[in-house]
């Protein structure tokens, strides 16, 4: 019955941990930014893709190499709930920005790739809607990343996708695209080359002592993304009892304290955010912590 | 008799109250009975954000403590205050804003219960345009058993196109409605359009 749940529910804490491989410095990248810079640079055109009848050519070659020189811009758009595919992507575009490169490349020419073992072959409605989401700010114009973001939402499945599972046009919006926390997590072991230690779930909080003293150790050896409730971060109405759920995943860039005043530095939404709370804000907003370090890497 | 008649102009009563309630009702005439501020602030919001770009917002019912988010190059910053902290104006000064002019701009927000103003980018024939989003608590709409609280303006810069139900529409040919925030806008005139939310951003 406990497993049931767990599994249900998405826990992932406590059951995994994996050791912290010491040997390998934080700044160790599995390609490094010139690399994919010299890679998408040697492409001077794109030809139109059969497989993604309203994608730009032009467009396309023009916001994959806007994300390879500046990663902070990768943005998951305006009332989606591609945010955990965001934060999925602004690391990988980190660790491994040539693989990033060469993998959309690949999905946008052959409608299909194969990404370490990883098989993306996308639905029809998914190869027909990317290039045409409107009203998501500057996603609108970005189709490399509309598509990726779908066919991420359209590949990877939980248990919060059990009702909605094929896509119809609006479902970037619902639950079609969420991700919850095991997901994420699933999502991140399978893509990128990173060992990965998770604390929480979608319902219960973190058992983590100091959560301020947990992340900001952990952010001297890796990547820490934190499953936050967005809700009471940044209140969409003025309803006093808000149902304590997490909805949004963000990735911790520095995290310092002074006195009671925890000022934290996040990656969300295209660029980084500056924010000071308390120790029992930070406490009462945290679901999960996915905690990053290198598995390996071919950096030179 | 007299029991039918009671009971008839019950329900007229009960009826009318609901209506004249209905966020349907409360849509342009909000507007035209408070043009005048709300213009101004859209105003005055435009141009200071034009120097820093920056929102602000009232996160508490009481309209006491405000949010502001400061929008850099690199980084942007999120500070909640009461409104009466004198951190309020040192850390505007801090950023160059012209202080009283924001602060100006809070209190005329909040004696109208504006909960939330900000830029907001669309994009058409993937050119940039900036409307700017303002959203009210408005009396109207504090029913308690009100769902959507509040009454959302959007001020575009340039003349948009509208089907035969007054509802925004994407182009003047293409007949797809715009949505804004997941929600469906409302004509007031060429250049406002309105619609209620459950939301104040």
């Amino acid at each position: 019955m406990v497993l049931m749940v767990a599994v249900f529910f998405g826990i992932s804490s406590r059951a995994v941990a994996f050791p912290i491989p010491a040997a390998v410095p934080l700044e160790s990248v599995t390609s490094t930014r010139q690399q994919a810079i010299a890679f998408v640079d040697a492409i001077k055109q794109l030809d139109s893709s059969v497989y993604w009848p309203n994608i730009k050519p032009s467009l396309f070659l023009q916001n994959l190499k806007a994300t390879v020189y500046d990663p902070v811009s990768i943005y998951p758009g305006n009332g989606t709930n591609f945010c955990g595919y965001g934060a999925l992507s602004y690391l990988f575009l980190q660790d491994d920005p040539l693989g990033y490169a060469k993998l959309l490349l690949d999905l946008y020419r052959n409608g299909k790739a194969n990404f370490g073992g990883v098989v993306f072959d996308p639905s029809d409605p998914i190869k027909k809607e990317a290039g045409r989401l409107r009203y998501k700010g500057i996603l609108d114009i970005h189709p490399a990343e509309q598509m990726w973001f779908l066919c991420l939402a359209d590949h990877y499945k939980g248990y919060v996708n059990i009702f909605n599972r094929k896509y119809n046009p609006g479902d970037e919006d619902r639950f079609w695209a969420s991700v919850n926390f095991a997901k994420f997590d699933r999502m991140v072991r399978s893509l990128l080359k990173y060992k990965i230690k998770a604390k929480g779930s979608d319902l219960i909080r973190p058992h983590v002592t100091d959560p301020y003293q947990y992340i900001s150790d952990r952010l001297k050896t890796g990547k820490v993304v934190l499953f936050i409730n967005n809700r009471i971060v940044h209140k969409k109405n003025h309803v006093k009892i808000k149902v304590a759920l997490p909805t949004h995943f963000i990735v911790v860039e520095k995290i310092s304290k002074e006195d009671d005043l925890i000022t934290l530095v996040y990656w969300d939404y295209g660029g980084k955010t500056l924010m000071q709370l308390s120790s029992a804000f930070l406490r009462r907003i945290i679901f999960g912590i996915t905690y990053c370090t290198k598995k390996e890497t071919d950096a030179k | 008799m007299p029991n039918k008649l009671i009971r008839i102009i019950l329900l007229v009563g009960v009826v009318s109250c609901i209506f004249s309630c209905s966020p349907k009702n409360i849509s342009t005439k909000y507007y035209y009975q408070h043009e005048k501020i709300l213009d101004k602030i859209e105003e005055t919001y435009k141009a200071l954000s034009l120097e820093h770009p920056f929102t602000i917002g009232f996160t508490d019912k009481a309209f006491k403590t405000v949010s502001i988010e400061i929008i850099t190059d690199t980084l942007s910053y999120i500070y909640e205050f009461d409104i009466s902290e004198p951190r309020l104006t040192d850390t505007l000064l801090a950023y160059h804003f012209n202080a009283a002019k924001v602060i100006k701009l809070i209190q005329q927000m909040q004696s109208i219960h504006s909960a939330w103003i900000k830029n907001y980018d669309y994009y058409v024939d993937e050119k940039k345009n900036t409307l700017v989003f303002m959203s009210i608590r408005a009396v109207a709409l504090k029913s308690p058993l009100a769902y959507k609280k509040y009454y959302v303006l959007t001020y575009f810069q340039q003349p948009q196109y509208f089907d035969s139900d007054g509802r925004l529409l994407d182009k003047r040919k293409r007949r797809r409605l715009r949505k804004i925030n997941g929600e469906i806008f409302r004509r007031i005139n060429d250049k406002v359009c309105y619609t209620i939310s459950g939301k104040f951003r």
